[in-house]
């Protein structure tokens, strides 16, 4: 592994922290990697926007490499929205362009006076002056910086001003629109007043057995090619499966308070296709290319909705029409903010005014009903820039359900709004987000898509049927294990990889002779791992919680009147993550078993 | 007594299951597009074998052995071992699931088949239902 640059903003110092080699073997890279080396930071204490708070940016072993859709690296910390454990994961390129700089992260701390952007060029790191650059959006950052540079092939990551502004829920965008977008990280990187990070790497990428990795990945990726899945996101992007998500009642309207929607087949990946698309884009050397190119009539190429766009700012609001939730996404990017957590918000504002709980008096005169697509784009603009109704928005779903006294009726999950996958149409994604590391996550794990049949046998994973309950929590607890060595790898989980082929791209990356067993128990350990840092930071199993609203049946659409058996599933949940029904943490003998004893709490 | 999967005689029997079902008939009313099941060779089918099913507005227009794809462009290619397709027919794998455990390959319209993935479902049932003999 090569090592992490520690950059101090208070002291304006530099040192390379080295990786313990033990530490690859146990946690693999990036997320798992990070949680271990950060555990000891992360106290109950840390305000996550003080000095003392870490932000650890860290790719994987095989970030880079040219895999099957392995371009991708992690932001870790403390969540300024959750105050748990935080971490965001993100395509585009930067990630492949810092590994050629002969680091493999970059390990933030301190505190700047004074706006600033670090420029890592080759292996050479220099703070420089960033307050020509506050104010900018996270596109206009891409382009100055670069200019500044001289070389357009620099890469660009950094905050908007949702991140400057200190919003919970601020994003680190890199290569216009790739977004780190959970859990407030770019909050932190704007409380240190860390504009950016541009990275020039004139390196290569280490790799243990070069030759037989390069053979690897070739055979990976022209498997990847021909996968269906492959298929359907490639032509149709992350919202491919849209319309069959929403046959099987698994995707939110209104809040996720209804199951049908006139007009939703317009926010599918098909209907984009068929409307606004005019190309496609891919992060490092990945052949599914999901990123979307659209028009929207301007002759303007523009990034494309992903699925949770057009679904936040759609389905979400009593909207159907793509372009705008496309303009939304775009504006959310833009500003730096988190599209989940922003339309999460603004759904249950809509969802408050339509049950008269609040009304033009403190909306500033806006009338938040289904559909008001004018009135959503004027409260993102607010939202970014705390003003007025949008000040309110801007501290995320729970804080402003708090301030009506419904916090009950906020969809989320330990501060993270619900991602945009309906637990009552897939029941699985029930646990995925009562018990995720980071609050209600689909990136922990994309169970939905188990739940229709993406499940390896070799992963000892079954299929079970989506409305099954108890017994299919054993599953999840695999499904989070495999997508946790995913995270740390790191490997996007829309490519459907075979894991021997995982593992024979992970051996030969490495110099590891790992077994398949010993990466579920890597994914295994890291997940636990964070647990016990949720655990220090003053989680306990009352937190293991789905919000009401998604207890109550729907009133129709595909999963019609289906009660999840929550309280069931979680029991079985507990036992088969050997964790303490009372205490939520993991029994002694669990964590003996993977090595964690040494970190664990009184 | 019931045709064996898969023969001529198996497809016909397909093809007056899906124009005589009515639910099928509902779903399927959208649909337009022919499809190319290629079994490939397994242990119980020792040549691989093309199933031509011509599909259009809920009901089957025609329905064929070929002898190789050729130059031939239906809408859509299944491809799959025999046993796996045996194994979809008889519901011991999900249609689904099948295709992203990469058991069966699809080719086609992506935007199409996502969009009419009930149709695909019911297509299957249907398929399930005349096949009570296999190889």
């Amino acid at each position: 592994m090569q090592p992490i640059l520690k950059v101090n903003l208070s002291t304006g110092t530099f040192e390379d922290y080295i990786i313990r080699a033990e530490w690859q073997r146990d946690y693999l890279g990036a997320a798992s990697l990070a949680a271990r080396i950060l555990y000891d930071d992360l106290t109950i204490e840390l305000d996550p926007l003080s000095s003392e708070s870490p932000l650890l940016i860290l790719t994987g072993p095989l970030t880079g490499t040219f895999g099957p859709a392995t371009g991708r690296f992690i932001v870790a910390g403390k969540s300024p929205a959750t105050r748990l454990w935080a971490e965001s994961n993100v395509g585009g390129i930067w990630g492949a362009e810092l590994r050629k700089t002969g680091y493999d992260g970059v390990w933030i701390t301190g505190k700047s006076n004074s706006p600033l952007y670090l420029s890592l060029n080759g292996s050479k790191p220099e703070l420089r002056a960033a307050d020509h650059l506050w104010g900018q959006d996270t596109y206009q950052i891409q382009e100055t910086i670069k200019e500044e540079a001289g070389l357009k092939s620099t890469k660009v990551l950094g905050i908007g001003i949702a991140g400057e502004n200190q919003i919970p829920f601020a994003g680190i965008f890199c290569d216009h629109g790739r977004a780190a977008g959970r859990t407030g990280l770019g909050t932190v990187m704007g409380a240190k007043n860390l504009k950016a990070i541009a990275v020039r790497g004139n390196g290569g990428i280490p790799l243990a057995k070069p030759d037989v990795y390069k053979n690897l990945r070739i055979a990976a990726n022209r498997a990847l090619k021909e996968d269906p899945l492959s298929s359907v996101m490639s032509d149709l992007g992350s919202a491919g499966a849209a319309e069959y998500l929403d046959y099987l009642g698994e995707m939110p309207k209104k809040y996720f308070s209804v199951g049908a929607l006139e007009g939703t087949e317009k926010l599918s990946g098909s209907s984009v296709a068929e409307t606004i698309l005019v190309g496609k884009k891919a992060c490092h050397g990945c052949v599914i290319a999901c990123g979307r190119v659209v028009d929207l009539g301007d002759s303007e190429k523009r990034k494309g909705p992903e699925y949770e766009t057009l679904l936040g700012f759609g389905a979400n609001l009593g909207i159907t029409d793509a372009i705008f939730t496309t303009r939304m996404g775009e504006l959310c990017d833009r500003y730096g903010m988190d599209v989940i957590s922003a339309s999460g918000t603004l759904g249950l504002a809509y969802s408050l005014f339509e049950q008269d709980i609040i009304s033009t008096d403190d909306t500033g005169g806006l009338a938040l009903n289904w559909g008001n697509a004018e009135a959503a784009e004027i409260l993102v603009h607010k939202m970014a820039h705390r003003k007025g109704f949008g000040a309110l928005l801007a501290e995320g779903s729970l804080s402003f359900a708090h301030r009506f006294g419904v916090e009950e009726q906020a969809v989320q999950v330990n501060g993270l709004e619900l991602a945009y996958h309906d637990p009552r149409g897939a029941s699985g994604m029930a646990l995925v987000y009562a018990t995720s590391p980071r609050g209600a996550c689909h990136n922990q794990s994309d169970y939905f898509l188990a739940e229709i049949g993406q499940v390896d046998d070799t992963l000892g994973l079954e299929y079970f049927d989506r409305h099954a309950g108890a017994e299919k929590a054993a599953n999840v607890a695999r499904h989070q294990d495999w997508r946790t060595v995913g995270n740390a790898l790191v490997l996007c989980h829309f490519a459907n990889v075979p894991p021997e082929t995982v593992l024979d791209l992970v051996n030969a990356a490495c110099g590891l002779e790992l077994s398949l067993d010993d990466l579920m128990r890597s994914g295994e350990r890291g997940w636990n791992l964070k647990r016990l840092i949720n655990l220090n930071l003053g989680l306990s199993a009352a937190n293991d919680r789905l919000p009401e609203p998604l207890l109550e049946p729907l009133p129709d659409g595909g999963a019609e009147g289906y009660i999840i058996p929550f309280d069931e599933m979680l029991s079985a949940y507990y036992t088969a993550r050997s964790w303490n029904a009372e205490t939520g943490a993991p029994t002694h003998e669990k964590l003996k078993e993977l090595g964690l004893v040494e970190l664990n709490i009184a | 007594m019931s045709a064996v999967f898969p023969s001529l005689e198996w497809l016909e029997e397909l093809k007056e299951k899906l124009n005589s079902d009515e639910k099928y008939a509902r779903i399927a009313k959208n649909w337009e597009g022919d499809m190319l099941c290629q079994l490939d060779a397994d242990d119980t089918l020792k040549e691989p074998i093309f199933l031509y099913i011509d599909l259009w507005h809920g009901k089957c227009r025609e329905v064929a052995i070929w002898d190789e794809i050729g130059d031939k462009k239906p809408a859509f290619v299944m491809k799959a071992s025999y046993g796996n397709f045996l194994s979809v027919l008889r519901g011991d794998l999900d249609p689904m699931q099948a295709m992203l455990t990469r058991k069966l390959g699809v080719k086609g319209n992506m935007a199409v088949m996502m969009r009419n993935v009930p149709t695909v479902l019911e297509f299957v049932r249907c398929a399930g239902e005349v096949t009570d003999e296999a190889l």
